[in-house]
């Protein structure tokens, strides 16, 4: 019951979000007025949200590969070696998980600004990748330090290279860390309002321009409607990444708890 | 497991396993590097302008008027209440509301639920937290959900306007924004109690609230640290929330920041308030940390 009203309060608004995208009314409210499809036609057909949308995607689509192999080469600096630099180094990779985005993209702005580089999708890339790979770090570390060391130097007994030791043995262990990586990657740089607000000057990415919508008007019914659409495809995204991660489960892997530590490390702006 | 252990002199090179080094290097320098330009540098450039006087080029001297500036103006004081106000309600609301859910997960839900509901949570910390805010203006709206409902049924006569446009908005908004991950933690490391130390307690006749203080806060105090870090520290720095549901009784450092910084084009003061918020933060960690720690020790005497 407890748990009911709690699932309530955290899908309530979002289903009511979305049964408010059908009605026939430009005005918000109840009662319902009627069944129309509009909203998501003039929103598919919004210049700007079209454009926001593109950069965004586009944004998430360079920010999620070069965070997996920023985030593994660090993961692999912190846990599979012991040398005196090792404390800072994980210090300075874990340091962005807790500072606040906030002053991360005020720092960016003055930064970018003092070495004369315009803001553009291009900042937006660089500091997106900031954030999102040490995140990256904590789950894949989480995984390789679960990692039996001897099946490694069983394979490097009995002849393998350690080319093959990284390809057979270790990529495959730290392969449902990295799926769930680069999932959350994908959703950190495609949610972020914060830093893109600051490091993208005049540029529109999707959250930018759901806030700047939001910010002078009261409901906008086309919000709703992108909103809607958006959010289906998440959930269908991370549905679809557990089903694979409960598939791999059986053959040794565990997603939950990769993805708990990446909760663990996530902030959610 | 020796041959990959290594040792580097202070000067920072490889001592007798070269080759090693040089590996570890390879790992550990490009994230390092990025990390150092990107993230280092603007944090050292925002602490430098927090004293510098204003100036078009930014460059004006050593000066500490942008925090006499905060620290003397009223307006600022009140953002700042306002912050440590409705950040630590919702971090109490959502540490009484976490607690008991990850109790509850951890030991009495089936299985199946079980992992039915951790990916709800886990999901509803992966949407787009601007729409989320958004849904809630339809609820607590002058014609949300709620107004109506308690109008149709006759509960008030005229719209409730705190509801929206208000601290308690912001509360609502950041506590459901912020739950799953403060449950999740929490949830972790009471996983990792064995349930046969409660049946224990039972067994011997303890009383819940004795094995809650004795037993389950002890144990899910890391967790209940990892919260607040990942949780309390965020809140701090929100201003997209109070921006779209707070109005002007709701506002944050956060959106003084913004201003100063993006409208007002005051990078001093901004980035003076920017370094506040940090040491605030870094005293929230220290908190939380100590706490943690001492709940620790207590478990263990």
């Amino acid at each position: 019951m407890f748990l009911a009203i709690v699932v309530l309060l955290l899908y309530g608004p979002l289903l009511i979000l979305a049964l408010f995208s059908f009605n026939d009314s430009i005005i918000i409210a109840l009662p319902f007025e009627g069944f129309t499809g509009q909203w998501y036609t003039d929103a598919l057909s919004n210049p700007v949200l079209l454009e926001g949308l593109r950069n965004s995607v586009g944004v998430a689509f360079v920010v999620m590969p070069v965070s997996l192999l920023l985030g593994t080469l660090a993961a692999f600096a912190v846990t599979r070696f012991r040398y005196k630099a090792r404390g800072p180094v994980a210090g300075l990779i874990g340091a962005p998980l807790v500072v606040p985005w906030l002053l991360i993209g005020v720092g960016a702005l003055i930064f970018f600004n003092r070495i004369n580089v315009p803001l553009s999708l291009k900042t937006i890339t660089l500091m997106h990748i900031t954030v999102a790979f040490p995140l990256v770090a904590a789950i894949v570390g989480a995984r390789l330090v679960r990692f039996d060391r001897r099946v490694e130097e069983a394979a490097l007994d009995l002849g393998a290279t350690p080319r093959e030791v990284l390809r057979y043995i270790i990529l495959p262990h730290v392969m449902p860390a990295l799926a769930a990586s680069a999932i959350f990657a994908f959703s950190y740089s495609f949610n972020n309002f914060v830093i893109s607000f600051f490091t993208g000057g005049f540029e529109i990415t999707f959250p930018i321009w759901v806030f700047s919508t939001l910010r002078h008007a009261q409901n906008v019914p086309i919000v709703n409607a992108i909103s809607t659409l958006v959010s289906v495809l998440q959930v269908v995204i991370v549905l679809v990444a557990w089903r694979l991660a409960a598939g791999s489960k059986r053959t040794g892997g565990s997603l939950d708890a990769d993805a708990v530590a990446g909760v663990f490390a996530g902030q959610v702006k | 497991m020796a041959t990959e252990q290594l040792s580097l002199d202070p000067q920072g090179k490889p001592a007798a396993t070269g080759r090693v080094g040089v590996r570890v290097f390879g790992y550990a320098l490009p994230p390092s590097m990025w990390l150092l330009v990107l993230f280092g540098v603007p944090l050292g450039l925002l602490l430098w302008m927090s004293f510098q006087h204003r100036s078009i080029t930014g460059t004006g001297g050593f000066t500490l008027e942008n925090y006499q500036a905060i620290l003397s103006e009223p307006a600022y004081l009140k953002f700042a209440w306002n912050t440590v106000l409705i950040c630590t309600i919702s971090m109490a609301v959502m540490l009484a509301i976490a607690m008991p859910i990850a109790y509850l997960l951890a030991f009495c839900v089936r299985a199946r639920y079980e992992l039915l509901l951790l990916l709800l949570f886990v999901l509803a910390g992966e949407l787009n937290p601007l729409i989320r805010v958004y849904a809630w203006r339809m609820v607590l709206g002058r014609e949300g959900v709620i107004n109506y409902t308690l109008q149709a049924i006759g509960v008030i006569d005229a719209p409730i306007d705190v509801l929206l446009f208000s601290k308690l908005a912001v509360i609502i908004v950041l506590s459901t924004t912020y739950i799953p991950y403060t449950t999740i933690p929490i949830y972790a490391s009471l996983k990792a109690v064995e349930p046969d130390l409660l049946e224990a307690a039972d067994d011997l006749g303890a009383r819940f609230s004795t094995r809650f203080r004795k037993i389950l806060l002890p144990l899910a105090a890391p967790g209940i640290f990892v919260a607040i870090i990942i949780v309390y520290i965020p809140m701090f720095s929100e201003f997209a929330t109070p921006a779209l549901v707070g109005g002007t009784s709701g506002s944050m450092i956060g959106n003084a920041i913004q201003e100063q910084v993006l409208e007002a084009g005051n990078w001093g003061i901004g980035s003076a308030m920017s370094f506040l918020l940090l040491v605030l933060s870094a005293a929230v960690a220290f908190g939380g940390y100590r706490a943690a720690r001492i709940k620790k020790l207590e478990a263990g005497a």
